[in-house]
């Protein structure tokens, strides 16, 4: 991959700044700012721009409502990460031989994906309605009677609720770049092994699995880092309720900035997050090769 | 007990007929190829006896059982590819043993096995690297090595040495058959390359559109050809074709030159033929014509070097032929020569069915 | 199977793969289907118990009330954020691109930072942004929402084009140069046209993703501009949700994306994939 012999070194500057402006307007400002901020006391009541220290990073460490926040985000990527690429993986081999019709059902299964995630959280809404939704109705046939479960309430059902919907939408995720994955595998590796005498469980560890790690890695990278995000479902169905029950760290920012105005505050803990994150990414990033 | 035997195998892909009832019995130890010009049908055969295609019709039986519905680790056969399908993420040795530890062999007798194997193809030193550090002809060693490790019964080939150069062909080539000396085992080897065909088998099977035109030795092929295809698939190079009508025990070619056919030689009068003349057959006439041989004098046209031979185009029944002479006889084009022609060597092929008189 | 002939076993197989397949595909379709039936029921139908499978008939009030009352404004409003930062977000981010491919400007390490924009959680740049915007009274404006969507949007049209470029083949370029082309020509005239469909791809993406943002509306739009996105959360109520009026406005707001993405099918798998696959 050769870069061209004489560089216009204005040209390619040029081509770079206008994006390179932006992305400092969206990606280090904010950063700069929030350190700036943090270190004020501005709330809602008050605008006190004076230097006050790390006040507020000080708070930060004592906000349990910040640290189950961050729990709860915990709590939805252990549970949902696995489970969108176990099951995109058994779907991925479902579709990878020939399939009558294989093209329209895929293209079916994007569906979830490409719809907003709010509405994804407003159609589940529906669905989970105690009364009128539809999934209460097949519960029902088993149970072999009215169940009105309110999903979006009863602290056990908030979870798998928020959960479902999640899966729901970013399984087929999973799914469409396991397929693709798994259909560049080198045919004659796994017939190699075939003959060798593997079954498909020794094939697939030795033979696929390598083959497909570099691509499962940058999915597990990419929807990881949006579970960490995650917002618009959560707001759709709960809000973060009942009371604080299912706020993710994304729903606590956002309240503490915008309904409580804790704007200093805020300001630290998204500077903070931003920090971390960056490090995080960074490093896996490097690790990957993704750069290159 | 033939090691492998197909009976009436038929494959379907779709509608495409590519395997059109093979019948076919291979000794144990012999060395068969399966040779043919592309789309005859070769690796799909290969394949279906392999068990990475199902039959469409036809049984295949290796070592006495029914293996047409098995799959293929159920077949005991290994399988050397043409891309070498190494396991690119495990080092040589573990290549090698993949298929020994598959089937639960002790560590002890995968190392002692995989040591020998190794040796015997000199890819010791290379145990520990991985693929992609080694190049095409390691690669191959590797490969064969990972076949002859399992005590298979029947080893399968498909066409393992194209992606090589030529140099490494002609090496490779050689240390298949001194492999094949040393082991004994019954190989199925598929390619399209006559030579290899030519050199390496004990038997050749040569395969035209998805039928074995004819099973034999490679001498049985080379001499006795059954038809027109056989006898100008092999041989390099090509058989040249001239076609002549039969009268009064002659044969006459088209611009009318009279090549007397040597008794013994069955020919109806007045039947309309092709003669095939192989270029090495047609040699720089000595003192005087050898009984069946006929000798008569021709312009050269074309004179092309290849080393210790030299091959000549030379117009002869109309046509432009190919005579093989040896270096030291190079002639100049525009020359006159005197050939001596082989008639005893030389083929007669019906033009209605092209088979061999 | 031992035993079962070859043919049979994988017959077999086949209906049963198909048979999961579809009803894969049924379970994911549903909610869907559901939301866009719920759009066409009437208000009888939508509060029914047992519920109603599907409407008698398709009557469209649901979508009439939606425009009487302005609220598919923001549709509109949509459309124009998201085509013009797309549009804005596909040139700075492909010359961009080209800059990081043939020339590597600023090396792996602005490679890694760029990459890295993409992952930050939205709400921790929006806030920053927000006083700021305030600051430049940019709040509910369209400058300032096409402004962010078209920053956010540009890490992943540079990392997907730069990937497409780089499959583009050196020596058309350099030979372009040396039949007398200056670098802007070369650009426009031989590399843009190479990397036609990764750039058709890219831009759809690009498109959906601020189409179906969420968070940065909700921060950033008032009244005036506000997109479809926030307005279907207006609906929410505590007891009583506008059901008739979520799904009408969510199907307004999800079929463009559908139209969008089926009639370009065959082109998006990489976009999906983030590039992590090629072809």
């Amino acid at each position: 991959m050769a870069a061209i012999a004489h560089p216009d070194r204005n040209f390619k500057y040029c081509l770079i700044s206008p994006a390179i402006f932006l992305l400092l307007l969206v990606g280090l400002f904010p950063l700069i700012f929030s350190l700036v901020v943090s270190f004020m006391r501005v709330t809602m009541l008050e605008t006190d721009t004076s230097f006050a220290g790390l006040v507020n990073y000080v708070q930060l460490f004592h906000d349990a409502r910040l640290w189950q926040s961050l729990l709860h985000t915990a709590l939805i990527m252990v549970i949902a990460l696995p489970i969108e690429l176990l099951l995109g993986l058994a779907m991925a081999y479902l579709f990878l031989d020939r399939l009558p019709g294989r093209q329209l059902l895929v293209s079916l299964l994007m569906l979830p994906t490409i719809i907003s995630p709010i509405v994804a959280g407003a159609t589940w809404r529906l669905l989970f309605d105690n009364r009128y939704g539809p999934i209460n109705q097949i519960i029902g046939w088993f149970a072999g009677h009215p169940v009105p479960a309110l999903w979006t309430v009863n602290p056990g059902l908030v979870y798998p609720a928020i959960i479902f919907c999640e899966i729901w939408q970013w399984t087929p995720f999973m799914f469409l770049i396991l397929l693709a994955a798994l259909s560049n595998v080198d045919r004659s590796l796994t017939e190699a092994a075939e003959i060798d005498g593997a079954r498909f469980w020794r094939s697939f560890r030795y033979v696929v699995l390598p083959a497909i790690f570099p691509v499962m890695s940058i999915a597990i990278l990419i929807r990881g880092l949006d579970l960490f995000r995650i917002f618009d479902i959560i707001w759709a169905l709960t809000a973060g309720g009942p009371g604080t029950m299912t706020e993710t760290i994304s729903v606590y920012t956002y309240i503490q900035g915008f309904r409580q105005f804790e704007t200093s505050y805020t300001a630290a803990i998204a500077f903070l997050v931003i920090a971390l994150l960056t490090v995080i990414v960074t490093w896996a990033i490097r690790r990957m090769g993704l750069a290159k | 007990m033939s090691d492998l035997k197909i009976t009436g195998l038929h494959k379907h892909y779709g509608t495409y007929h590519a395997v059109k009832g093979i019948d076919l019995e291979v000794p144990s130890g012999e060395f068969t190829v399966l040779v043919g010009p592309s789309g005859c049908g070769k690796s799909t055969l290969l394949r279906t006896i392999a068990g990475l295609e199902e039959a469409s019709a036809g049984t295949v039986e290796i070592g006495g059982k029914n293996v047409t519905w098995a799959s293929p680790r159920d077949r005991d056969i290994a399988m050397v590819f043409q891309n070498y399908a190494l396991y690119p993420y495990l080092n040589v040795y573990e290549n090698i043993a993949f298929g020994l530890r598959s089937r639960k062999v002790a560590s002890t007798q995968i190392d002692k096995r995989v040591k020998r194997a190794a040796d015997m193809l000199g890819i010791a030193q290379l145990l520990l690297r991985f693929p992609r550090e080694l190049s095409g002809g390691q690669r191959q060693r590797v490969a064969i090595g990972r076949a002859i490790v399992r005590d298979a019964l029947l080893f399968l080939f498909d066409e393992p040495l194209s992606n090589l150069d030529a140099q490494l062909r002609d090496d490779m080539r050689v240390e298949i058959k001194r492999l094949h000396q040393e082991l004994g085992r019954t190989i199925i080897y598929v390619t399209h390359d006559q030579i290899e065909a030519m050199t390496l088998a004990d038997r050749i099977a040569l395969l035209r559109d998805g039928k074995i035109e004819q099973l034999g030795t490679p001498l049985d092929l080379f001499e006795r050809p059954a038809t027109r295809f056989v006898a100008g698939f092999l041989g390099s190079p090509k058989m040249n074709f001239l076609p002549a009508t039969i009268e009064a025990g002659e044969v006459i070619l088209r611009d009318g030159t009279r090549l007397s056919l040597p008794a013994g030689r069955n020919a109806t009068n007045g039947q309309s033929v092709i003669l095939g003349l192989r270029p090495q057959h047609i040699a720089k006439a000595g003192a005087s014509a050898a009984p069946g041989h006929v000798q008569l004098v021709a312009t050269i046209e074309l004179v092309q070097p290849t080393g210790s031979r030299v091959q000549v185009n030379m117009p002869l029944g109309g046509i432009s032929i190919i005579a093989e002479f040896a270096a030291h006889e190079v002639t100049a084009p525009g020359e006159q020569v005197r050939i001596d022609i082989d008639m005893i060597r030389a083929v007669l092929i019906d033009p209605q069915t092209d088979k061999v008189i | 199977m031992k035993g079962v002939p070859f043919h049979r076993r994988k017959e077999t197989k086949l209906v049963l793969r198909y048979l999961i397949a579809t009803f894969l595909v049924v379970i994911f379709v549903f909610p869907i289907y559901w939301l866009f039936a719920i759009s066409f029921k009437t208000p009888g139908e939508i509060f029914a118990f047992p519920p109603v499978w599907y409407p008698k008939s398709i009557q469209f009030n649901n979508y009439a009330v939606l425009f009487k009352d302005g609220d598919a404004k923001t549709v509109g409003n949509s459309l124009v954020l998201s085509s013009v930062s797309t549009f804005f977000a596909m040139i700075f981010g492909t010359i961009a691109a080209y800059s990081l491919a043939r020339f590597k400007t600023g090396g792996e390490n602005l490679g890694v930072w760029i990459i890295s924009q993409r992952m930050m959680p939205p709400v921790a740049i929006a806030f920053p942004i927000f006083l700021f915007y305030v600051w430049l009274g940019w709040v509910d404006t369209y400058i300032g929402l096409i402004i962010l969507y078209t920053a956010f949007s540009l890490p992943y049209v540079i990392w997907m084009m730069r990937g497409y470029i780089e499959e583009i083949p050196l020596e058309l370029e350099e030979s372009a140069l040396i039949d007398g082309c200056n670098r802007w020509e070369v650009l426009w005239k031989v590399v843009l046209p190479m990397a036609r469909s990764g750039l058709f791809a890219t831009a759809v993406f690009t498109f959906v993703f601020s189409w179906n943002d969420f968070l940065f509306a909700l921060i950033l739009t008032r009244t005036e501009v506000m997109t479809y996105t926030v307005q279907v959360t207006h609906y929410f109520g505590g007891q009583s949700n506008f059901w008739s009026k979520i799904a009408a406005m969510s199907v307004l707001g999800t079929i463009p994306v559908f139209i969008t993405v089926a009639t370009l099918q065959r082109y998006l798998v990489r976009g999906i994939s983030m590039g992590a696959v090629k072809g």
